[in-house]
């Protein structure tokens, strides 16, 4: 892929506080135009690597580029940036918090007010234009946080656990957005320990492990390296086989299927026929790709 | 700078904005006018005289010792046993004679005594026959609470007894009324320029209301700006804003924005203080009474005043804002900042020794160190004007202290956000200053 089409370059960046290494040697590509996930369990070092991007610490060593530049506090204009740590302004009213926050990108004018306007009306919070922060549910306030940092209408926007405490609606209509955004070109990172959450909406990813990368590329990809050696199953009997660690390396219950990883060397033909053998009535038999989760289990397990 | 200044104004706009500046804004100036005005209403309730009765062996006191309380202008006034009008402020009392001829003592305080259980005087005083010579007597009463009796009694009784030695010391009554004189010593201050001003204590009043203006603004802003500071990392705003803009202007922008609103209030007090201050005088000029005079002070004076006041504000609201920067709420930031009063109240105590030798090396190096030059130079200025290149260097050194100690505080704001809810030692916050 071509050089302009990359919009953050990392190159073996490290960072330690003290003793403790938050991030090693890092190396990533964030293409534009693209949701990028940056996931990882806690602690991983997630937030020291988005901090180093949007230039709030700086790297030990290694370089970041941004937009073809080293990055420099100019470009946190282009930057829109939803913390996980994040709050508001109790006393301050809805509106004038996210005029404060467009001037904090150096973006002012009456073309703030129509874009207040339009966004409080994208995430349905018009009526409350006027109220103070104090007076918002949670949720409120987290959609307006959430415009705070796509107010200046930034060519990338970093989301930190952008859902964490959202009801499903008001994630579903976040994430339309997210999806609109990059639609308009937009690079978004989205990070996140939940596997569920970034499998949907994410195009490439990189997983992060105890401050280094364990894996990244497009998710697609990933997938199919890892190859179709997941099976969801749901039968009546036949529990013997299931436990058989010769066939089967892991095996999730959820309420009326399995979820079976196939040990090494095993196939799906022989699974399926020592489970007839066995007389278990088979409701569903179906080869499925591995869910990230179990993808990220397998690595973290291989990297320790 | 768009940054800076959004910040500033977000700071001025939300604080003025809120109803606790507009209420203290019109309650402190009716508190201090109150807290003012209820002593003088209080000590004016007029209280009865107090009844004394006087057992005098010596025989020559009991006239002199009334004539000293000033008693006798009820006699003047013709009416003996009528009380005196109660004068404001002062205990008045009603004396009554005792003779001591015909009875022994102790009969005559049994006497007394009954009269006294029995509320018909409220105290009584024997001045023994040697009292001339050995000055000592008693005076019983009932009510030894009344703080402001005894000692009036006491002074008017050594008035009487100087007066009485001196008559009978057979000193003429021109040479007494003359020794009684009392003496007026004026403060003459010689100017520069070689001119005399008269200063009667006036320099005096204009540095310790400089000195406690400041002390008072610090104590009331510096906490907004300890607040201030630690607001966005209660509300957990931090890390959005230095995703946007820079520690350094942040914190400027902070400090300059609470610094507005205190001007602001300040103007308003200001402004109103001299209304009434004109107005009041105006109402004493057109009664005919002008005790009041401004004091004389030089325009460049009051340029140079302005400008160490700012000094002083911003010396200390930085140090407010270094602590707000190590801490991570209200609380901890309440208990570091005492250490802060104590350094205000010792350097404003240094106005005694300066003003006493203004050009000591004590007071130079007093007047250039940023935490007790505003007020050790304003001394300085008013008692004996400085050279000029030190009270520049004086605001030099204390404006330059202030870019120092906000850049520090940026530092270790900064820092001090990544590591979450941890609270910075002084040997840390000086370690995230230097790395961040």
């Amino acid at each position: 892929m071509a050089a302009s089409e990359t919009t953050i370059r990392l190159d073996r960046v490290s960072k330690s506080f003290g003793e403790f290494t938050a991030v090693r040697e890092l190396s990533l590509d964030v293409r534009a135009g693209r949701v990028f996930g940056l996931l990882g369990p806690n602690g991983a070092g997630k937030t020291t690597t988005i901090r180093m991007i949007v230039n709030i610490t700086a790297p030990d060593s290694g370089s970041i580029t941004l937009f073809g530049r080293t990055i420099d506090p100019a470009l946190q204009d282009r930057i829109g940036y939803l913390p996980e740590e994040r709050g508001l302004y109790r006393r301050m009213r809805v509106v004038d918090q996210l005029r404060f926050f467009a001037e904090l990108k150096n973006v002012r004018g009456k073309h703030v007010e129509s874009k207040i306007d339009e966004w409080l009306a994208r995430v349905k919070l018009s009526e409350w234009k006027n109220k103070r922060s104090m007076e918002l549910s949670k949720g409120m306030q987290q959609k307006i946080q959430f415009i705070t940092s796509v107010i200046h209408d930034p060519d990338l926007l970093i989301l930190d656990e952008p859902f964490s405490g959202l009801d499903p609606i008001n994630t579903e209509l976040l994430k339309e957005i997210v999806l609109e955004l990059k639609r308009a070109g937009k690079t978004v990172i989205f990070s996140t320990h939940q596997m569920e959450v970034a499998e949907r909406v994410c195009d490439d990813i990189c997983l992060l492990n105890r401050s280094q990368k364990v894996l990244d590329g497009s998710l697609r990809e990933i997938k199919r390296s890892f190859g179709r050696n997941s099976v969801a199953v749901r039968c009546e009997g036949g529990d013997g086989v299931l436990d058989d660690p010769e066939l089967v390396s892991k095996l999730v219950r959820h309420a009326d299927e399995a979820q079976v990883l196939l040990a090494p060397g095993a196939n799906a033909q022989t699974l399926l026929k020592r489970l007839m053998d066995s007389g278990a009535v088979i409701g569903k038999f179906e080869m499925v790709e591995p869910s990230l989760n179990d993808i990220f289990i397998t690595k973290v397990t291989e990297s320790a | 700078m768009i940054k800076f200044l959004a910040v500033v104004k977000r700071e001025y706009l939300q604080r003025v904005r809120a109803k606790m500046f507009i209420v203290t804004t019109i309650l402190l100036p009716v508190a201090m006018s109150f807290f003012a005005l209820v002593p003088i209403l209080v000590i004016n309730i007029k209280t009865p005289a107090v009844r004394v009765a006087v057992v005098d062996q010596t025989g020559k006191l009991y006239d002199p010792l009334r004539r000293s309380l000033g008693s006798d202008e009820s006699e003047q006034a013709g009416a003996n046993d009528a009380r005196p009008q109660g004068r404001p402020g002062l205990t008045s009392f009603v004396l009554e004679e005792i003779n001591a001829q015909n009875q022994s003592i102790d009969q005559l305080r049994d006497n007394l005594n009954q009269r006294l259980r029995a509320r018909q005087i409220d105290g009584y005083m024997i001045l023994p026959p040697d009292f001339l010579e050995h000055g000592q007597a008693e005076f019983f009463n009932n009510n030894p609470g009344d703080v402001f009796a005894q000692p009036t009694l006491q002074s008017a009784l050594g008035r009487a007894v100087r007066e009485q030695r001196l008559i009978e010391a057979k000193v003429d009554n021109k040479t007494r009324a003359h020794l009684f004189q009392p003496v007026d010593l004026q403060a003459v201050k010689i100017g520069d320029t070689g001119g005399q001003e008269r200063n009667s204590g006036d320099t005096f009043a204009v540095v310790f209301g400089i000195g406690f203006l400041m002390y008072l603004s610090i104590l009331m802003y510096g906490q907004i700006v300890l607040g201030a500071v630690i607001e966005e990392k209660e509300t957990r705003i931090a890390e959005i804003l230095f995703s946007s803009v820079r520690p350094f202007p942040l914190m400027m922008g902070k400090l300059v924005g609470v610094s507005l609103v205190a001007l602001t209030q300040l103007t308003i007090w200001g402004l109103a203080f001299s209304a009434f201050a004109l107005f009041g005088v105006n109402l004493l000029a057109s009664r005919g009474v002008t005790s009041f005079s401004i004091p004389h002070i030089p325009i460049s004076h009051f340029l140079y005043f302005g400008l160490f006041f700012l000094l002083g504000y911003f010396i200390y609201a930085t140090i407010y804002a270094l602590v707000g920067s190590m801490v991570t709420t209200a609380q901890e930031g309440g208990q570091l900042a005492m250490p802060i009063i104590v350094m205000l109240v010792v350097s404003f105590y240094l106005f005694l020794p300066v003003s006493r030798s203004p050009d000591s090396p004590f007071s130079f190096w007093v007047s250039m160190i940023p935490f007790s030059a505003p007020v050790a130079m304003v001394v300085r200025i008013v008692t004996h004007t400085p050279p000029f290149w030190q009270i520049a260097l004086s605001l030099l050194i204390g404006f330059s202290s202030v870019l120092v100690i906000m850049w520090m505080a940026s530092r270790v704001y900064r820092v001090g956000m990544l590591m979450y809810g941890k609270r910075a030692s002084i040997p840390e916050a000086w370690r995230w200053a230097r790395q961040a």
